[in-house]
């Protein structure tokens, strides 16, 4: 592939369960790095996978994978790593033996899959583990093993499907940690679908929004939480004389229960809150641009989607 | 990534000043060769193997696959032996005359116990892949379903063939070396090779068929097994005891859906010879003709079965 051309495009799809539509003239594409796919249960988000991967076919519009036809070419899927989200490993094996299996029947020769389970399984954190049975594994170890199989034949790209789902705090930060180094070190990229929208924002280059079938948004996360960028203020007294100075001078303040939060600033703001403050007496304690969490905006979104079902 | 990063710790000095230097090389792409779909289908035949026989398992995984295939060759062990000892102190061709069973009569004597080695073990090599839900991984790599059911038959074929095969070969060793003129017995007898072979594909690939399809329908072993031996030992005495009652073509037919039976009629055709468990099926008087084209049925059409369930197969 030419660098610059997208690993993965979905074109107008469209599919259809019965009367049950799960995606709806769907249209992204995606370059290389890490990108999520958000969206609540039922968004569309497993279908669109499960078409990328050639498991389904679409009924009407293109899938490409690494430039070929996801439907049509099998031999696509060498270059290729998929981690679902249910489970979907044998318990009476060692993760070292499947993770050899597996990486054979991705088409690597015996002697070879070993030692890449080996190394894998080094870089997701089982080394040590890796000779026991499967079944007597954490759901963290299990989750590695599953992100260890989707590996261990070294795609160029790897599809993660609710990589988090049933893990604590600890656990969580840890796959995500292992996404972030799957893409950075490893140099793989990712298509990470998620509802959580905190690990989409704390993991993710760029984002792909699903709502009922359809595309709500794509581009990068930093673009999307730009526009919406705030900038918080903290004082120790005087707070209700500064507002007044401030929106004197036309500032769109909102006030909470620790400080204020400034919507939208521009260059001319900060100057505006420095006169603000003097004129106000108020001893500034702190002032940090926010940004706001992508949790925000995907409820304006569904908000904003809904009014449109609405009506 | 495509840096090569080597990280380089020096361990501390210790004990006479040796020192040591662990290095981590970070991680490495593969550059090497990428076999694609025959290396995904070996990979997955072997597996099957691997499991139907349960290589690489634990010692409960092997107990029940090879203490069918020594039962198996202690009948065949036992007959060579009894055939041996009548050749021996009764004068060379006192087993013929005496009419002990032989190379013909085997798969007839031994039929059940094959079908119920297909039927507990079958169902190993597809049932868990479902109910662990690892057919998902297999699908979404070089390898289509209908590249994996055909690995998975062909591994099960195998190890049937070698259960039907070598108690066969044992009997024929056998039989050779209780003869008292072991080179006269090859001579007169080298035919019984290719027969033995050939009967016992057909036994093999129509058990290994049936109880391959029956697993497919299942995410349960215990299910799948229970099904097809229940299918195998019920309609023997239903089919057996409705074509005595119902005289003429229909009762031919009847006869001709004991299960049990069907792969038995080929081997009689092929060693000409009427085996013990089939000389009074009434499905003998439609033909040889009928009755191998009735096996083949039998086979081809659960096979095809079988390939379109899982040709069409999604996760």
């Amino acid at each position: 592939m030419a660098t610059g051309e997208p690993l993965l495009a979905v074109e107008r799809l469209t599919k259809h369960y019965g009367n049950v539509v799960a995606l709806n003239d769907v249209s992204f594409s995606i370059t290389d790095g890490i990108t999520g796919i958000l969206g609540e249960n039922g968004a569309g988000k497993s279908t669109a996978i499960k078409i990328l991967l050639g498991l389904l076919r679409p009924t009407s519009g293109t899938a490409t994978v690494l430039g070929q036809d996801a439907s049509e070419s099998i031999a696509v899927r060498a270059r290729v790593g998929y981690m679902p989200e249910h489970d979907c490993l044998p318990t009476h094996v060692s993760a070292a033996e499947f993770l050899t299996h597996m990486a054979e029947v991705s088409g690597l020769p015996p002697s070879m899959a070993r030692t890449r389970a080996a190394d894998t399984l080094r870089h997701v954190g089982l080394f040590e583990e890796r000779y026991r049975a499967i079944a007597g594994y954490s759901t963290g170890m299990k989750q590695r093993v599953k992100l260890g199989q989707a590996l261990v034949h070294d795609p160029a790209f790897v599809f993660l499907d609710e990589p988090t789902a049933g893990l604590d705090p600890a656990g969580r930060e840890d796959m995500l940690a292992l996404i972030r180094k799957t893409h950075r070190e490893f140099g793989i990229s990712v298509l990470f679908s998620s509802h959580l929208m905190a690990d989409i924002e704390r993991t993710c280059d760029r984002i792909v929004v699903l709502q009922g079938g359809r595309l709500v948004q794509s581009g990068e996360v930093g673009q999307f939480t730009r526009e919406t960028e705030t900038v918080f203020i903290e004082v120790d007294n005087n707070r209700e004389r500064l507002v007044a100075a401030l929106e004197t001078r036309g500032v769109v303040v909102t006030i909470d229960h620790t400080g204020l939060t400034i919507e939208g600033p521009d260059e001319s703001v900060y100057d505006h809150v420095r006169d603000a403050l003097v004129e106000a007496q108020a001893p500034l304690r702190r002032m940090a641009p926010r940004r706001r969490a992508l949790t925000e905006l995907f409820e304006r979104d569904a908000e904003t989607a809904n009014a449109q079902g609405a009506a | 990534m495509t840096t090569d990063a080597i990280a380089q710790t020096e361990a501390p000095a210790s004990h006479g000043g040796a020192s040591g230097t662990v290095f981590d090389i970070g991680y490495q792409r593969y550059t090497g060769r990428r076999e694609g779909r025959g290396r995904s289908r070996l990979a997955i035949f072997k597996d099957g193997f691997r499991t139907a026989l349960g290589f690489g398992r634990g010692a409960r995984a092997k107990i029940l696959p090879w203490f069918f295939i020594g039962v198996l060759s202690a009948i065949a062990l036992v007959m060579a032996i009894v055939a041996g000892a009548a050749e021996r102190l009764g004068g060379p061709g006192t087993a013929e005359r005496a009419d002990l069973p032989s190379h013909s009569d085997f798969y007839g004597i031994a039929s059940i116990i094959l079908f119920v080695f297909a039927a507990v073990v079958a169902p190993e090599l597809l049932c868990p892949d479902r109910r662990n839900r690892v057919i998902t991984l297999y699908l979404v790599r070089p390898l289509s379903g209908a590249d994996y059911i055909t690995s998975r038959w062909l591994a099960f074929l195998v190890v049937m063939l070698a259960a039907a095969w070598l108690p066969q070969v044992i009997l024929f060793l056998g039989l050779s070396m209780g003869d008292p003129s072991p080179a006269l017995y090859l001579r007169n007898h080298w035919l019984d090779v290719p027969r033995f072979l050939g009967a016992g594909a057909a036994m093999a690939a129509y058990t290994t068929t049936l109880a391959m399809l029956t697993a497919s329908f299942t995410t349960r072993r215990a299910y799948a097994s229970v099904f097809l031996v229940g299918l195998f030992i019920i309609t023997t005495p239903f089919t057996v005891g409705l074509a005595q009652e119902i005289e003429g073509a229909a009762g031919q037919w009847i006869s001709m859906f004991n299960l049990t039976n069907i792969p038995v009629h080929v081997n009689d055709v092929i060693f000409g010879d009427v085996s013990e468990i089939t000389e009074d099926a009434p499905a003998r008087e439609l033909g040889a003709r009928m009755l191998v084209a009735w096996f083949f049925i039998w086979t081809l059409v659960p096979g095809a079965i079988l390939w379109w369930r899982y040709r069409r197969l999604t996760p």
